[in-house]
């Protein structure tokens, strides 16, 4: 029987208050991932919480929680699909967190659930991180910071808004310990990889191209990456942002060569100067990285593949900042064809005979590779050809239909078609998908690419010039290139057209345009200067402030200092000089754990006398050396001015021997 | 001297009977030069009890029967114009000595109530410009019923804090009765009854009060009882610093006729309940003071004595 005292038991109602007004703030930011079950639990769960604290209705029984949990977990496991993977976990987390609070009956399982709502808050970051998660989160923690102060009030009647003004003015106290700890707090690798929320939702470039899906991509208005240049920013129209190339055509779809991780590394020649930027790329789950011809990092974990674009050896599955530097105009593997060149040859053996009769005749007509890839451009620059984001859907020989009836199509229609001439006519040639231009933002000084920017071109081989870029959208739609998307078909009224409320519509409104590019540059500079404030950045700070080369030791020089202030700051407030009588107490507290063994507990309030005489009472056998040790402690603790310790030691001694001497009787 | 403390506890113990704790809290009272403020219903014997201390003690004994109509020169004293010498002559009122049982306090009007309790503050009373000290020793035994509150008037939590002690006698024991139905009158016994210590005795045994040894360790234990009551709900108001000082000196007095020149938690926790229980009030008691007991014991099974 453990009696507890009366304080322990109830919640107060400023406590509970706040804690269900957390709940629901820890739980708003996750509904957009939560089945919709889930929030109907939460009403439930809080309107049941609210009808015990007003003795409406009672506690659930054992069985009845036993029934919600199975039932809950059954529902995430149905609208999940399983339990394992970081989506349903987080789902059931905040099943448990909204199951918890049905059966809060002591402070203490307030605490618990107040812990559990803190945990909640950072799993938010597991799905993103920008600004806007960032600054909410304030608010379920300042929620339960609340119930947190609110659980130590008394269950009198307490104003809610007192215990939100002292859980506030903590927070407020937490900010210089919060930037220091940013600043200085090491940032060590993860010990474990997370896995991370499936692939589903992320849109960008896929590893592999069919007619019509990089219009689909276009739809999009979401971030691909950031991209500052340390010089002026390149022309528009040198911007080929270089993600992918796809060198096999099955008649339908373009794809790659599967390739060995350590394919050898083509050879190029570095012309005109290079050009310095950094990138800082959305999540992409994919291990491709953006960058411009013929880029070059630093990174250990980036490196060139055969047909120069940069690649990462994981996928990119949280915002990801890396340098790189770049020739523009570099040429290509100019010498021997490698094994990439013979590969550009490949054609389906069948299929497209309009297609392949013209490469045939334009053979016949060009002798130079160069003139012929001219001409084709030329066939699409002065024939009614058509840039369009509603391409028609073409069944059986599409090139043909394209080429020769439709004439209408986005970017991947006429980077595919040119390469599948170029190939009929025996020039190497290959696909090349990424992103083209993007948008400048004067006020950061910075380029943001987004979906929408995704473009297809052409490359083709030619001995001694290497690799030649065309774009073939750029004969039919020089806006594209030359303006963005949104000039190019604004004819047509299809740019984002799924999408009516994205502010990239308005761009025209000046205010609108003015507000979203800085709301942009705010983003920016949180990614920049906040999350990627990583071992790299802190180390080179560190360096800057302090003037010291070797990274690892000022990192332990500030750790060590923290710990100095840290442990100055607790002799500081604990004051170990003060406890003068801390002997005794340790003898004391040795006693009652001797009579414990027996038995014999001492209540809280029990002085030492009232103790011995009832541990004397109840242990008979020892009753001399406990008031031995009884009346030693008192002459110690209460009589003298000088306490020693001895005589307590040597009734402690007597003590024992008389009790091991009961025992073995 | 210790056994003359003994000694008196015995004999005001042969008097009321069955009130061996009661006795010794009263007469802890007097060595700490507090005063008492008894709680019960009539026939209770808190008359016997004022009676026999005064004896016991070698003190004057006045008795002052508080009613609706008593006004302060009643009790302070007032001049009366004397024919034959021409002049004004005071005729010093019944609070001039030494003991004094200030009986059913309640049922006097505020003013004299607190002509009552300024004196005892001040241990001295002025009355018309001139400035009269009181016998020392001074100790008052104030009385009152709780229970039939018709006509009467509360004492104030401030008044209430200048009692050191409340004590509540509560009905003997059966045995206790038996031998009081079987014995002698009181009445009888209490002109008999012979002084075990004078005036100089028992004021020295209240200097020896004050050199009581207290230690850090006991302190801190005082220090954290008043603490409780400040910082915990339950508790509508903490003890002042003077409830502090009372405790301790009680504890004080409470050690020195325990035999010890030292005090242990345990004679802070025997003085503790009559020392503050009249001093807190509950947070959802709107009344005066009563209903503190659970206060008091949430004090005493709660708060770390070590």
């Amino acid at each position: 029987m453990s009696k507890k005292p009366a304080m322990e038991q109830a919640i107060p109602r400023a406590s509970l208050t706040w804690l269900l007004v957390a709940q629901f703030l820890v739980i708003l930011p996750h509904l957009g991932h939560l089945p919709l079950w889930i929030s109907a639990l939460w009403i439930a769960c809080a309107y049941w919480r609210i009808q015990v604290y007003r003795m409406r209705a009672r506690f659930p029984s054992a069985l009845v929680k036993a029934a919600l949990m199975v039932g809950t977990i059954a529902g995430v496991y149905l609208s999940r699909g399983g339990l394992v993977g970081l989506d349903a976990a987080v789902v059931l987390l905040v099943a448990a967190f909204i199951l918890k609070l049905v059966e809060v009956r002591t402070r203490r399982d307030a605490l618990v659930l107040i812990y559990l709502g803190f945990f909640t808050v950072l799993t938010r970051y597991l799905f993103d991180s920008e600004i806007l998660t960032a600054a909410f989160s304030l608010l379920p923690v300042a929620g339960l910071l609340s119930a947190l102060v609110g659980l130590q009030h008394s269950g009198v009647v307490v104003r809610p808004w007192s215990t939100l003004k002292l859980a506030m003015t903590l927070m407020l106290q937490a900010v210089p310990l919060m930037l220091v700890l940013f600043l200085f707090f090491p940032r060590l690798g993860p010990l474990w990889s997370l896995p991370q929320p499936s692939e589903r939702g992320v849109t960008g470039l896929s590893d592999s191209m069919a007619p019509g899906e990089i219009a689909e991509l276009s739809r999009s208005g979401g971030l691909a990456f950031r991209a500052s240049f340390d010089d002026p920013v390149p022309a528009r129209n040198q911007l080929y942002w270089r993600a992918l190339t796809f060198d096999r055509f099955d008649g339908r779809r373009w794809t790659q060569t599967p390739q060995g991780f350590a394919a050898a590394s083509p050879d190029w020649q570095a012309v005109g100067d290079p050009v310095r930027y950094s990138v800082i790329m959305e999540r992409s789950a994919k291990p491709w990285l953006f960058a411009l011809d013929v880029a070059q990092s630093d990174d250990d974990a980036i490196r060139r593949k055969s047909d120069f674009r940069l690649e990462r050896t994981r996928p990119v599955e949280r915002t990801f900042f890396y340098r790189a530097t770049s020739w523009i105009d570099a040429r290509l593997e100019p010498e021997s064809p490698s094994a990439a060149v013979r590969r550009a040859l490949q054609l389906p053996a069948t299929g497209e005979p309009r297609a392949r009769g013209w490469a045939q005749e334009l053979r016949r007509q060009y002798s130079d590779d160069r003139a012929l890839a001219e001409a084709v451009l030329r066939q699409f620059r002065e024939q009614p050809y058509v840039y369009t984001l509603r391409p028609p859907t073409l069944e059986g020989d599409a090139i043909d239909a394209f080429l020769f009836d439709t004439r209408r199509g986005f970017c991947e229609h006429y980077a595919g078609a040119m390469t599948f001439v170029l190939r009929a006519a025996n020039i190497p040639a290959r696909v090349v998908t990424g992103y083209q231009g993007g948008e400048l933002n004067t006020a950061g000084n910075y380029l943001q690419v987004r979906q929408f920017d995704a473009h297809a071109w052409v490359e083709y081989w030619i001995e001694g010039a290497g690799w030649v870029r065309a774009d073939p959208t750029f004969q039919v739609a020089p806006d594209r290139i030359e303006r963005g998307l949104e000039e190019a078909v604004s004819g047509e009224q299809s740019f984002l057209e799924g999408d009516p409320f994205s502010p990239l519509r308005y761009r025209h409104l000046g205010w609108i345009n003015t507000l979203r590019l800085q709301w942009d540059e705010l983003n920016y500079g949180w990614q920049r200067w906040v999350l990627d404030y990583q071992a790299e950045q802190q180390g080179s700070f560190l360096q800057r402030i302090m003037g010291h080369s070797d990274k690892t030791t000022l990192i332990g020089i500030v750790l060590l200092g923290g710990l100095v202030v840290l442990g100055a700051l607790a002799i500081w407030i604990i004051k170990p000089w003060r406890r003068r009588l801390a002997p005794l107490d340790r003898a004391f507290s040795q006693f009652e754990r001797l009579l414990q063994k027996e038995g014999v507990q001492r209540l809280p309030a029990e002085g030492p006398r009232t103790y011995a005489a009832r541990a004397a009472q109840a242990l008979p056998a020892a009753a001399n050396e406990i008031r031995g040790f009884s009346r030693a402690y008192e002459q110690q603790c209460y009589e003298t001015d000088d306490a020693h310790t001895q005589p307590l030691s040597d009734a402690l001694r007597a003590l024992r021997r008389s009790l091991g001497k009961g025992a073995t009787r | 001297m210790r056994t003359k403390l003994s000694d008196c506890l015995q004999a005001v113990n042969d008097v009321l009977l069955g009130k061996d704790q009661q006795v010794r809290l009263a007469l802890t009272c007097v060595l700490a030069k507090g005063h008492l403020l008894i709680e019960d219903l009539p026939g209770m014997g808190k008359t016997t009890l004022s009676h026999a201390l005064a004896k016991v003690l070698g003190l004057g004994f006045q008795r002052i029967q508080f009613t609706s109509d008593l006004l302060p020169g009643d009790i302070l004293g007032t001049s009366v114009f004397d024919k034959n010498s021409g002049q004004f002559v005071f005729h010093p009122g019944p609070i001039f000595s030494e003991l004094v049982l200030a009986d059913e306090i309640n049922r006097a009007t505020p003013k004299s109530q607190s002509a009552l309790l300024e004196a005892m503050e001040e241990g001295q009373v002025t009355i018309e410009g001139a400035t009269r000290p009181l016998p020392d020793p001074f100790f008052v035994i104030a009385t009152q019923n709780p229970i039939s509150s018709g006509g009467t008037f509360i004492l104030p939590d401030s008044q209430l804090d200048r009692f050191l002690m409340r004590l509540s006698l509560g009905y003997p024991a059966k045995a206790a009765e038996r031998a009081l139905l079987l014995g002698e009158s009181r009445r009888d016994i209490l002109p008999r009854m012979s002084t075990v210590l004078d005036r100089e005795a028992l004021s020295l045994l209240q200097d020896q009060v004050a050199h009581v040894r207290v230690s850090d360790a006991l302190v801190d234990y005082v220090l954290r009882l008043v603490e409780a009551t400040r910082t915990q709900p339950q508790f509508a108001l903490g003890l002042s610093p003077r409830a502090s000082l009372a405790l301790l000196g009680a504890s004080r007095a409470w050690a020195l006729l325990e035999g010890r020149d030292y005090v242990i938690p345990e004679d802070v926790q025997a003085v503790l309940p009559a020392v503050v229980a009249h001093r807190l009030r509950e947070r959802t008691d709107q009344g005066a003071g009563n209903g503190s007991g659970a206060l008091v014991r949430w004090l005493l099974t709660e708060v770390p004595a070590i």
